[in-house]
This record gives structure tokens, sequence and C-alpha cells, in this order.
């Protein structure tokens, strides 16, 4: 290419300058003149504004292309509240729980209940982001209020969702008091007292104050081992000051999480009957799932939403690798060893589609085995269900009957599926990552709110702070305008769902938190940005010495040539004259 | 008797062209199917995709096959369809060639290429009849084997080659309209506007006993250009419902996006180059091509005649989808300079370089593509000699017509030898 380039470009400047005879073969004369005639100002201007023209399209067109097509687009980012963020400095999440204490007494023994209880408890709380907040039920209409409320007793704690708790007391005269009954359907802590203690609420020592701050103590101390273990482990340690958990609370707090899927706002669930022969050909799943599914997923509707299908897979058999059963003589079980498990889904065979919704899959796979291998167990402990960690669950259905000559079970019906049911549902709580206490399901869902809440915050925190280091870093990078919006967005929803959590509103925080760390993702993963990321500025002179060779040098020498022409000339006329 | 030749060359051209579409029906499809004759831009068979979209009422540019002017459509749709019926199309392609030879048997016959208002070259008298540069347009197998795959640049070659006729002519209007034609379907001639206004400023002065101001008409003809451009454009717009058909067609042409291999230089280059520069030599090439049009038409201003010339010859070599037919209108139009000839040096080497290019790119491209024994350098290295080729002969004839100037200003130097200083 260089060829007809170059020999284009020089030739019209080459050739314009023929203008002279060659010295040896002057017509004139042979012996003085070696000088060529002079050249014409005509043709010297001619040529001059030849050179110029290809100059001129160089430089008033050509530069402004370099320009603009070259120019790396970066949109500002606010690096610094970016980086403040993923340092902790602003948006110190905390969790102030509201507890609401009903008691049919007058109010400013409540007060003073309430008071004393607190006090207690501030002592025992080692975890300063995490603060209980005992208050009178609707302070104004007490007495009234908990007449009504004592009578209506599913209702919850007023109109105010924001109350995580509701300490109720009630006065017993016989067994032992203080004792208390957590609700485990709704959020309320039934507190029995003999009226005997209410005389003493006022000091310190008073037996019921301490009973209360305990019991709260204790329930939402998983609560705060969880979030304590997030904060240790997502963000610096000058976030908060995180009180040492001990050993064995934080491993197990590690195996769980390794577990638990990680959180989006839709999961996708599917549930596969896999046989190794023709039996059973079908279950009654939808009616097994609206029975002992829906409620489950209904409760957790608040924190994400689920996505079902379900399949039945015939002749499913086992991967060849996989060892097969051996028959346990003392169990009467044909047995799976514990340490195959893991090869037991046959995923090259069994249409388990990695994911077909938006979210992720939760895979629940029943296993229904042979006649001639059944009842089918793990070795050792005997169990037939087990989980796979940010997987899904598998279970394997014994056929009820183990007479040789009974008909194999063509149809699984509802109540067949019960056992399984309740394994994938225990399952599914895991895999979601619902705290094992307390005893309250409420209770536990808002902790699981929380939890996920600082979890989406520290993430989309984190997330923000590794952008604003890659900017920093690689100046190379285009960064367009969508990213700067994405991360305006995700900033702006941060700080809600830190106000939120401040607030005491945990949904909505959640919700915040929820798009906040989406636009964090979106940004950090903005497909344009990595293009440039690993071309060195050294590969920039390969691409343009090609072009700067064949181009350049003929404009440059033909401009230089003319200019030292020139200078010459003027010199020789200041000489003369 | 040159009447007498010229329809005998005319009714050869037209019946052997005839022929050979009656007697092979499918040396048509063969060849608007080879990448040195049919371009994303202007194969027939991506003509014929268009035209089943635009009659079946869909936009012609939604199949993103498609990338030619919008009012080929109407025109093509008036034909029966090709595929059952095709002596109506062949007939129209024929009739293109013989315009096309027309045209430049006019230009021959004004004499503009080798006296023009303000130069009169020594070798004048050196002239091929306008007979023979026909004969030479129509049986130039480039031309023929464009005709044979009706590719749409050989409507193209007719409005240009008519622009320069109706130029050397001093005819404005007609000339304006064939150059703004070609604009519209193939955008790159615009460059030629500039050799072409000078032509027509030479020939209206030299007609004229008053001169027109230049200033006032350069503006009045951009003025004209622009406006049938725009009109052009305009009932496009009406004819698609859209805009959208610049992206399809200005846009394909500017930005590349098919790397379909051609004989140019462009498709090898922009496979290999890293993505974010792509943009900045998109450009750096188009500037390329459009660079040599000032220089040129400054240096040679009194042969406005041999710019066009020399530009259509180097659009044939850094256009980015040339294919043959560029290249076989720019050796049409060589031999109305042949009073050059004599001062051109490497006849000899551009000749053989332009046949060695010819028969071994088919080759390369079957090794390549078919066979599978060669890769894309193979063609690339084959395309690389074949713009060699015409490279030399740009080059040759430029340094021929400079010379010719030179012996005009200084008639002591003929036959001389010359060397720079």
């Amino acid at each position: 290419m260089a060829t007809p380039e170059d020999a284009n470009a020089s030739l019209k400047t080459e050739v314009s300058e023929i203008a002279s005879v060659h010295p040896n073969q002057s017509p004139k004369s042979g012996v003085s003149s070696a000088k060529p005639p002079q050249e014409s100002t005509r043709s010297l201007w001619l040529r001059r504004t030849v050179i110029l023209s290809f100059w001129a399209v160089a430089v008033l067109l050509g530069l402004p292309v370099w320009w603009k097509t070259t120019a790396i687009y970066r949109s500002d980012l606010p690096l610094q509240a970016m980086s403040d963020w993923a340092e902790g400095k602003i948006g110190k999440p905390v969790f102030p729980l509201r507890i609401a204490v009903e008691a049919p007494i007058l109010p400013q023994d409540t007060h003073s209940l309430i008071q004393t209880t607190q006090h207690v408890l501030d002592d025992l709380n080692e975890f300063s982001a995490h603060q209980l907040r005992l208050m009178p039920v609707d302070p104004p209409l007490t007495a009234n209020a908990s007449q009504h409320v004592v009578v209506d007793g599913t209702r919850n704690s007023g109109d105010d969702k924001d109350t995580t708790l509701l300490i109720r007391l009630i006065p017993v005269e016989t067994g032992e008091t203080p004792r208390s009954y957590l609700q485990p359907y709704s959020p309320t802590l039934h507190v029995y007292y003999s009226p005997s203690h209410i005389s003493s609420v006022s000091s310190t020592a008073s037996p019921l104050a301490a009973f209360i701050a305990r019991e709260l103590h204790d329930i939402f101390a998983e609560e705060q081992a969880q979030l304590a273990y997030l904060l240790s482990t997502t963000s610096g340690e000058h976030i908060a000051k995180v009180h040492s958990l001990p050993q064995e609370t934080a491993a197990e707090l590690q195996r769980r999480s390794t577990r638990v899927l990680k959180y989006a706002p839709t999961y996708h669930l599917t549930f596969s009957l896999f046989t190794p022969t023709s039996t059973p050909s079908a279950w009654d799943i939808e009616a097994a799932l609206r029975q002992y599914m829906a409620p489950l997923l209904e409760s957790f509707s608040a924190i994400s939403n689920f996505t079902i299908d379900t399949q039945v897979q015939l002749y499913a058999t086992l991967s060849p690798s996989f060892p097969p059963p051996e028959y346990d003589e003392n169990a009467k079980a044909w047995t799976l060893r514990n340490e195959d498990l893991s090869g037991f889904i046959n995923a090259a065979e069994w249409p388990l589609s990695p994911s077909i919704a938006d979210g992720p899959t939760v895979n629940f796979a029943l296993y229904v085995p042979e006649q001639s291998q059944s009842p089918l167990l793990v070795k050792d402990s005997g169990a037939s269900s087990w989980l796979v960690p940010q997987w899904g669950g598998v279970a394997i259905l014994n056929p009820p009957s183990t007479e040789q000559d009974a008909a194999p079970l063509s149809a699984l019906s509802k109540e067949a599926l019960a056992p399984a049911m309740q394994t994938f549902s225990n399952q599914l709580i895991s895999l979601l990552g619902l705290p094992q206490t307390p005893a309250s399901l409420p209770l536990r869902l808002s902790t699981l709110t929380r939890v996920r809440a600082a979890s989406l915050v520290f993430s989309a925190s984190s997330t923000l702070g590794a952008l604003a280091q890659v900017y920093q870093k690689l100046p190379s990078i285009p960064v367009p305008d969508t990213v700067a919006k994405s991360v305006d967005l995700a900033l702006q929803h941060l700080q809600q769902a830190c106000d939120e959590l401040r607030e005491g509103r945990f949904q909505g925080a959640l919700e915040h938190a929820r798009i906040a760390d989406g636009e964090a993702e979106k940004a950090f993963f903005e497909r344009s940005m990595v293009g440039q990321v690993y071309f060195p500025d050294e590969h920039k002179v390969a691409v343009y010495l090609p072009l700067l060779g064949p181009i350049a040098v003929p404009l440059l020498m033909a401009a230089l040539k003319e200019i030292k022409n020139e200078v010459a000339a003027f010199k020789a006329r200041r000489a003369a004259s | 008797m040159p009447k007498y030749d010229k329809a005998l060359v005319f009714g050869a051209a037209a019946a052997v062209r005839l022929f050979l579409f009656t007697a092979f029906p499918s040396l048509p499809n063969l060849l608007a199917g080879r990448v040195e004759v049919s371009t994303p831009v202007t194969s027939f068979k991506r003509l014929q995709e268009g035209l089943f979209l635009y009659t079946h009422n869909v936009s012609p540019y939604d199949g993103g096959v498609y990338h030619q002017a919008p009012l080929l459509l109407p025109l093509f749709s008036l034909l029966p369809n090709p595929s059952y019926y095709p002596l109506a199309t062949n007939i129209l392609f024929v009739l293109v060639d013989l315009l096309s030879a027309s045209a430049l048997a006019q230009i021959a016959d004004s004499g503009q290429a080798a006296v023009t208002r303000l130069f009169k070259s020594s070798r004048k008298e050196l002239r091929w009849t306008s007979t023979a540069v026909a004969a030479g347009f129509l049986f130039n197998p480039f031309t023929f084997i464009t005709c044979l795959s009706r590719s749409t640049s050989a409507l193209n070659n007719l409005f240009i080659l008519t622009a320069m006729a109706k130029a050397c002519q001093g005819a404005s209007i007609t000339s304006l309209f064939a150059l703004s034609f070609a604009s519209y379907l193939s955008m790159h001639p615009i460059i030629l506007f500039p050799p072409l206004l000078v032509l027509l400023y030479d020939v209206r002065t030299s007609k004229s006993k008053s001169p027109a101001n230049p200033a006032v008409f350069a503006a009045i003809h951009t003025t004209i250009l622009t406006g049938m451009i725009g009109a052009l454009l305009g009932v496009s717009v009406l004819l698609t419902g859209s805009w959208d058909f610049v992206a399809s067609t200005y846009g394909v042409r500017l930005l590349l996006p098919d790397l379909t291999p051609n004989v140019g230089l462009w498709w090898y280059f922009f496979i290999e180059m890293f993505d974010s520069f792509r943009e900045f030599f998109l450009g750096v090439f188009w500037l390329h091509v459009a660079s040599y049009m000032p220089g040129l038409t400054i240096r040679l201003r009194k042969q406005p005649l041999f710019v066009a010339t020399t530009l259509t010859g180097i659009f044939a070599i850094f256009i980015p989808y040339p294919s043959i037919a560029d290249a076989g209108l720019y050796l049409s139009l060589i031999p109305l300079f042949s009073h050059l000839f004599p001062l051109m040096r490497y006849t000899f080497l551009a000749l053989s370089n332009t046949m060695y290019a010819s028969f071994l790119g088919p080759a390369f491209y079957h090794l390549w593509i078919y066979a599978g024994s060669g890769n894309a350098n193979f063609f690339y290295a084959i395309t690389l000699v074949w713009n060699l080729g015409l490279s030399i002969i740009v080059g040759d004839s430029l340094y021929a017509a400079l010379r010719d100037e030179l012996e005009v200003e200084r008639p002591e130097l003929r036959d001389k030898e010359v060397t720079r200083i």
C-alpha cells in the first residue's frame, strides 16, 4: 500500500519540478551554464499551492478526524463519594429495632418498666450498630388499646408495620413467673408475670425487667452475630466496632454463608422428578406445591419472588461413573456413600437447565429409585436427602411398599409427596439464608430482610469503590454516560437505603439496596468500558507508524524544502539589496 | 464511412452481449457471485433481494442485505422478474453499455482531451477516433463482465461518462444532472465535481464572447448540484418513507460494515484493524481518497478532463468497495489521451501487471475459498498487485501529462531527457 500512495503523493511535487534541463545536455552552451535556468514564479507558486492543498486536507480535515475518532469519552463520576461509600466513611448502616411493649398497667408504670428494661438491655448489648428500642404501644390510648388488643389476639401491634416485635405482658396468678412464649406465626412475645413484679419495676434490679432484657437479647443474638459477621467480612474494620465473635460462631456463619444463594429479587424454582424406570410417570406436584410450598413462598414474598416449573424425567439413569449403591445387610437398605453424593446428579444427561428465567435457578430433584434398589439411603446417616450448596436440594423418595410383588407406583399422590416437599421447604429455607432462631417465623423473616439489606448495601458500596479505582487507575478506558447515570442512581438509592435503615423501615431499605446493587453492577460491567483496557500505549506507535511513514514523510519533506528555498531566496534578496 | 463503422461497433457489441446472455443463461448468475465483479454495494443479487422486499411492501433495507440507492427499485420493478424473464433486464444493461460508449465517443469527439481553452498538446494529432475509443470501452473485458453480471456499477459508470461528455460539450444542466445521479448512486463521484466544474467553465468560456465570473459560475453550479442531489434524496425519502436508507446506503460505504473480500485495499486492512482505531482509519482512508482532488485540480488546471480521468483511476484503487467495473471505466478513459502514450514509460509493465493480476486473482481466490490450499493473504497479495498495476498507470499517465505540459512550455526540450534537480 505504501507504494502507490508514496508514488502518487510525491509524484506531483516531484514531477512539477522537472522544470530544468539536465546540466550536461543544456542546449545553450557547454561552457558555463551548470546552473539551471530560473524557475518561473508562476510554476513556483503553482507548486506551493499544490503542497498547501495537501497540507490543508491533512490539517483542516485530518486533524479534526483524528481528534474526534480517537478521543476517549469519559463522563465524570463522583469518585470521592464512591470511595467514601466503599470505605464506609458515609452511610454506616445502623439497625434500630423498635419493640413495642403492651402492658395492662398504668402508663407511668409501663414507662418506668420500659426505661429499666432498656437500661439493662443497653448494658447487655455489645454491638453498637444494632439497637433494640423499647417503646409503649400507642402512648395516648394505653389502657383502652391494651384491652382491645388482648381481645383481638391476632392484631399486630397497631398499624405500625415498622415495629419488629411486640411484647405483651400478661398477668397470671399461677405457674412459674416470669415466663415467656414466642408466637411462632406472629412477631409477638407473650410475657407472663405475677402482679407482684410490677411493684418493683422502677428499680434496676427488677426481676421482670431483667427477664425481658435477657429474653430479647437471646432472641436477637443470632441476628446480631450475623450482622457482625457481615460487617467484619465485607468492610474495613473502621466501619463499626465489631465485637469479637466467638470462633465457633464465626465458623458456623462462614459455613452457612457458603451454601446460601446470592441474593436476587426473583428466584426460579425447578422441581424435577427423576426415575430410572418408567414409573412413577405422574405426580400430583401442583397440589403438593400449593399445599406445602405456597405458604412458605408467600411469606418470603416481601424479600424475593419465585417462579416455579416442574418436570418429570423417566429412564433417568445415574451417571456411569457414579458408583452403584451397595446393599447394607444391617440396615436392610441400599446405601450411597457420603463422599459420592456430589456425583449423584447426572449433570450431563439430566435436563436441569441452568437458568431460563431472569433470576438464578434453584433445583429440587426428587429421585425415585427402582423397586429392586429400594429403599435407597445415605450410608451412616441413613438420610434420604441432602442439600447442594448454592444449587438446590436432592431428595430420594423410597416407595412406601417394599413387598416384592406390589405393583410399582404409577403416580405419586399429594400425600406421598408430603415428606419430600417438607424436605424441600427446609432446603429452600437454608438456601435462602433464613436464620435458624428465634422460633417465630416473622421474626426470622425480618431478620433476613435486615441481613439482606445490609449485605446489598455493602456489596453495592464495594462495587462502586472498585469502579472508582478502575476509573482512576486506567485513564485509557472510555466511560459512557450510562455508567455515570447508573452510578448516580446507585449512590442515591444507597443513601435512601441507609436512611430507611436508620428510620427502622427495613422493607424500604431492602428495596433501595436492591436497586442500588443492581445499578452498581450495571455500571461496573458496562461492556464498552473493557475494550481498551489491555491496549498499552506502545501499541499506538505500531498503529500510527504505517500511516505516518508513507503519508507524513512526503508531506513534511515537501514543506521543509519549500521553506528552505524560501529562506534561501529571502537571504539572497537581502544580500543583494 | 465513420458513421457506418460506429454502427458496426455498437451493433457487434450489443449482439455479442445478447448472444452470451442467451447462449449461457447461467453465466450472469455465475459472474454476479464473483467478488471481483460484484461488491456488496453493486451486486445484482442484492438488488433482487431489495426488489423482492420492495414489491412485498417491506422496507428493502430491513434485511440488511440491500445497500443500493432506493431509486433503483422502482426502475427495476417495472421490468419483469429477471429470474424468469431475464431478457428485459439484459437488454437494459446492454443499452446502458451502449449509452456509456456513446457518451465516451462524444468525449472523444469534443477533443477536450488534447486541446483545451488554456492548453494545446504538442502531440494533439495523435488521436484515436471516437469509434476506436468506444470500441475500447465496449470490448474491454472488464466492461463486458460487468455488463454480463448486471452489476449496478454499470449505471454508475454511465452517469459518470455522461457527466464528462456533457461537460465537454458545455451542457451544464445535463452534466450536473448526470453527476448528481452518479453521486446519488455511489457517493464518491461527488469528488469529480471540481474538475468537471473547471471543464465546464473552460468550455463555456471558450464558446461565449464574454467570460463569466468564475466565483459566480462556481456558486451557481454548486447550488444547482446541491439542489439536484437534495431532490434525489427527497424523492428517495418519499419512496421509502424515512431517512433510514441513508444509513444502509451511504453509511455502508462510509463505515464499511461488510468486509466481503473485493479487489480493493480496504477489507483486509479493516479485518486486522484494532476496534478502537477503526473509525480513525476509516476517516484516514476516506480523506486519502479525497485528498488527491484539490492537488490534481490545481496542478493540472489546464487539463480538467485529465484530472477527472485520473480521479476515476484513483477511485478504482482506493474506494472501499471497488470492482473491476471501476477499473474498466478508468482503462476505457485512458485511450482518450492517446497523445500521451509516447511519453509513458511503463506501458509494458503496467499492461503485463494488469493481465497477470486479472488471471491470477480468480485463481488465488479459488485456492483460498474453494480449494482451501491457500489463505486470505493469497488473494490480498494479488489485489495488491492489481492495484499496483493501476497505480503505475495513474502515476505514469500523470508523468506523461506533466511532461506534455513542459514540452508545450519549452518546445526546445522535446524528446530530450530531463531530470529532476
